[in-house]
């Protein structure tokens, strides 16, 4: 009968004990993988939007996220130097303001109009419909059209809430050419598409066509495209996707980044000493025949390997049940945090990725044998006359 | 291959207490040759386990030179001494020490899966063994299900394992009433009678005349040594 | 008094002569920064409040320039003292800048969604930022405020007072106090994310805290045993490995709350400075505290009373029998 035998027949022999012990490393073995999840999983969300949208590169008025800083000022003539770049592609500005979308009857839904404007791209999927071709046009989201009870070919007042405009803006009224998907579509968000010049005589300024960034598809290589952008003294930052994700990284996951670092170590810690306790309890009450087999000629590794097997026996179980646990715990955490006003529909804060598996069997495995430690300690220094007399005068 | 097993000269075991040095067996000088039956006995606290576990070499004495089949324990390390102790010496103990969680078939197998058995030669020699011990209906019973006697029967049958040539019983009685004492006691004068050196430290001065040579300790010393 | 938020496009009113502490936070046409000899790294840096940053420190000139406040990592980041005078501009490079003097430095406000992230704010009178960020054809006194904060002499009034100015001014929107916070939303969902944590954390404890009862108990098997065989009977046994469990949890919750505390301080001042900010990251309120004793107390008591009704159903022979 080998170690790993013995350390199994040492659980099943206390069915209590270690079944509370793997619960509980299943629980926090859990909240580990969550935890891994979390560290990218907004990473490769974000990404995985960007990419899905036909730019490579936003032009923005300063180096903060779009939306964030400043407004260029004339969205067009920006997007038109732009576009004579051999190295450009297309070219499509955007600019998103906030609107109450409204029907005759008094309904209305409130979210965000998104103003396109110089190009043909567009940050949307049509579902239904035609697309936007001119004023006074407008394509709006299944949510918006759900709750205004709007279909195609109905008219829709829109009344924004520009940042900028001078005066309070006019009720502008619209006619739904579609039904869209937007890429950052909030769940429980209105959502809503048309020209920049018509989002421009929404805002009540039909006179300037500011935009929040310039949406820019590259030839093919998006890093010497953006050189060449930045290149043209439009006092504009081009930015491509992978740098977009590292401002993203540094200035905006900071928050999931810590609380992920944080509870990951705590989890760590919580699980050490959870198996170190149970194993030293578990060790200390069989001095007695530890000693024992030791007068018997076991080796002092075979010993340890016992203990060492328990150890891993407990983290490893744990460990395995607390992968499907944790998957269901992060679809439930995601479903909380998805809950903060703005964050897109398809962005998800736990993202499933084959490394955190590795990951977590890693540092569960580097918790397995660092709980053992002590207790492994224990048993390879243990006197053997001395614990075999003690055990007999106790 | 000498006929002593194992051979003490001036052997002293102390141990370091807070109110100072405890000397638990002193200057003793014990050999024990191939298929001998001694019985150590004497007061509680005169050091007859302390030398027990010297001649088992899971102790080493403070001073003195122990000596198993001629080579000095001294100069073995741990895994030295685990496989002397693993392929030459049996260990019975007060409190038998069975695994709970094996079946009496498999603590009696464990020694031998540990010398590297092979899984059915240890299986018949395990059967063979309790069936020396008159247990081989309970090979499947858990040590929670035997009694005490049965529990120390199956402690010999373990001991015996791999054909130890030292068998060393300390108080193998000590736990069980005079009638499963009886019945242990006779057990263990079979296995002598078998070829296997016997060593019992006990309080019972029936188990302790069955032998053939009684060392009386007292004070960590022999103080009487008898021979029959 | 309670504060409320109209936020509009209205003309500004205010007087002359304010305070720089009033803050204001619009979001306006681009603005660019200038340094007076060159461009900065980065050439362009964004403020929250408004302006950007134009330039080095320039000499001090006779005319007392207006005063402003700049944010502390904003001063430590371009190496500004207070005294000192900077230059700030709005929209495109080659508008007219104006020279302010740096009164002061402020902490601000801090936000944990933007951990990481130094702060560029200056906070300035009013009236100087209207006169910065104007327009040249645009006359004095058509620029707009993105919203107005209101304190009411009856602040039970509040919702009267919201409903009365969405129906009557056109073009603007009361919001009330936690509306106008704006990440009100996102704090009440961070808090229902930290809960969830703290659920599946306790639950983990939980499972803790009954193993280590199982073990507690399960030590005292022989003594158990011979008091049921002295003739104990089981609640008077119970009872005692309750009040033993019970100050076992409560000593171990007593114990954790004073880590806490003790290591809230070191938390704070680890991240506070490895993150630039003022954010209190752990804060052990007296609710905290009591949650936290009362919870474990519980706890302890059904994890002992569970395990000692499994070790009592037991006859006291077995108990008793190594």
């Amino acid at each position: 009968m080998n170690a790993l035998a013995c350390a199994w027949r040492s659980l099943v022999r206390q069915p209590a004990r270690s079944g509370l012990g793997i619960i509980g490393v299943a629980a926090v073995g859990a909240l580990l993988f969550d935890m891994l999840l979390l560290s990218e999983g907004l990473m490769i969300s974000t990404r995985s939007m960007l990419d899905s949208m036909p730019f490579d590169i936003r032009v923005t008025s300063t180096d903060q996220m779009p939306g964030r800083g400043p407004d260029i000022a004339d969205g067009p003539a920006a997007a038109a130097q732009i576009a004579a770049l051999a190295s450009v592609k297309a070219v499509t500005t955007l600019r998103r303001e906030d609107a109450y979308l409204m029907r005759g009857d008094g309904t209305r839904a409130y979210g965000s109009v998104l103003g396109i404007g110089f190009g043909s791209g567009r940050p949307w999927t049509l579902v239904s419909g035609t697309d936007v071709v001119g004023d006074n046009e407008i394509v709006i989201n299944e949510f918006a059209a759900q709750v205004t009870g709007t279909d195609i070919g109905a008219s829709l007042t829109v009344r924004s809430n520009c940042a900028d405009g001078a005066t309070a803006p006019p009720a502008m009224e619209f006619r739904v050419t579609g039904i869209a998907t937007f890429v950052f579509d909030a769940l429980g968000e209105a959502g809503a598409g048309m020209t920049d010049t018509s989002l421009a005589e929404a805002c009540g300024t039909p006179g300037a066509i500011p935009a929040d960034f310039l949406m820019v598809q590259s030839t093919g290589d998006a890093t010497s495209t953006a050189a060449d952008i930045d290149a043209l003294g439009l006092h504009l930052q081009a930015s491509t996707n992978d740098e977009a994700m590292g401002q993203l990284q540094q200035r905006e996951f900071t928050y999931f980044r810590q609380i992920s670092t944080v509870l990951t170590t705590i989890t760590i810690s919580f699980a050490l000493l959870l198996i170190t306790v149970l194993l030293t309890v578990s060790v200390n009450q069989r001095l007695g025949e530890v000693a024992a087999l030791r007068a018997l000629g076991f080796s002092q590794g075979r010993v340890v390997l016992d203990v060492l097997w328990e150890s891993v026996l407990i983290v490893g179980i744990g460990g395995i049940l607390s992968l499907p646990l944790g998957a269901l715990m992060a679809v439930w955490l995601d479903g909380i945090l998805k809950r903060m006003p703005r964050i897109p529909a398809d962005l998800h804060f736990f993202v499933f990725q084959p490394e955190a598996v590795w990951i977590h069997a890693a540092l569960m495995a580097v918790t397995a044998f660092t709980a053992a430690i002590y207790p492994m300690v224990i048993v390879a220094r243990l006197p053997i006359a001395t614990t075999l007399r003690n055990e007999v005068v106790g | 291959m000498s006929d002593v097993i194992v051979d003490a000269a001036n052997v002293s075991r102390a141990f370091e207490m807070p109110a100072g040095a405890v000397v638990a067996v002193r200057d003793v000088t014990l050999s024990i040759a191939q298929g001998e039956h001694a019985a150590i006995s004497g007061p509680s606290g005169c050091g007859k386990s302390t030398l027990l576990h010297m001649l088992g070499c899971v102790d080493t004495p403070s001073s003195g030179t122990l000596c198993f089949d001629g080579s000095d324990v001294s100069t073995l390390d741990d895994r030295a001494r685990s496989r002397l102790r693993l392929r030459q010496i049996g260990f019975v103990f007060q409190r038998f020490y069975l695994l709970p969680m094996l079946s009496a078939a498999e603590n009696v197998e464990l020694p031998q899966a540990e010398a590297g058995a092979a899984k059915d030669v240890r299986r018949l020699r395990s059967i063979e063994l309790l069936e020396y011990v008159g247990l081989e209906h309970r090979a499947n019973h858990r040590p929670s299900q035997l009694s005490g006697g049965e529990m120390q029967r199956v402690a010999i049958a373990r001991a015996l394992a791999n054909r130890p040539r030292l068998l060393l019983a300390d108080e193998p009685t000590g736990e069980l009433d005079q009638a499963t004492s009886e019945q242990v006691a006779v057990l263990l004068d079979r296995v002598n009678a078998d070829g296997t050196a016997l060593v019992i430290v006990t309080h019972d001065p029936d188990l302790a005349g069955r032998a053939r040579r009684v060392l009386t300790m007292k004070d960590g010393q022999i103080e009487q040594e008898v021979t029959r | 008094m309670s504060l409320t938020t109209v936020s509009a496009r209205v003309p500004a009113r205010v007087p002359e002569g304010g305070h720089p502490g009033c803050c204001y936070n619009p979001r306006v046409a681009p603005m660019h920064t200038h340094r007076r000899r060159g461009r900065v790294a980065g050439s362009v840096v964004a403020l929250s409040c408004v302006v950007i940053l134009a330039g080095s420190v320039v000499p001090a000139q006779e005319a007392q320039p207006p005063s402003i406040l700049i944010a502390r990592q904003l001063a430590a980041l371009e190496g500004i003292a207070v005294g000192d005078e900077v230059e700030l501009t709005s929209g495109e490079p080659g508008s007219a800048t104006r020279r302010f003097r740096v009164i002061g430095t402020y902490e601000p406000t801090p936000n944990p969604l933007q951990l990481g992230v130094a702060s560029r704010g200056i906070r300035m009178h009013l009236t100087d930022l209207l006169a910065l960020t104007r327009d040249a054809a645009t006359p004095a006194g058509t620029e707009h405020v993105e919203g107005i904060t209101i304190a009411l002499q009856d602040p039970d009034s509040t919702r009267a007072f919201v409903n009365d100015v969405n129906a009557r001014v056109v073009g603007a929107f009361a919001l009330f106090p936690g509306q106008a916070a704006g990440a009100g939303d996102t704090f009440v969902v961070l808090e229902r994310f930290h809960m969830a944590i703290a659920t599946v954390t306790i639950i983990a404890a939980t499972v803790f805290l009954l193993a280590l009862t199982v073990m507690l108990v399960d030590e005292r098997r022989a003594t158990v045993g011979v008091l049921r065989l002295i003739g104990f009977p089981a609640h008077r046994i119970l009872v005692q490995v309750l009040i033993e469990g019970v100050v076992l949890a409560g000593a171990g919750a007593l114990f954790g709350l004073a880590l806490a505390v003790a290591s809230e301080g070191l938390i704070n001042w680890f991240f506070q400075w490895r993150y630039d900010t003022a954010l209190i990251f752990v804060h052990v309120t007296p609710t905290v505290a009591l949650a936290c004793v009362a919870i474990a107390v519980h706890l302890g008591a059904v994890a002992t009373a569970t395990a000692s009704w499994a070790l009592l159903r037991s006859g006291g022979l077995r108990l008793a029998k190594r």
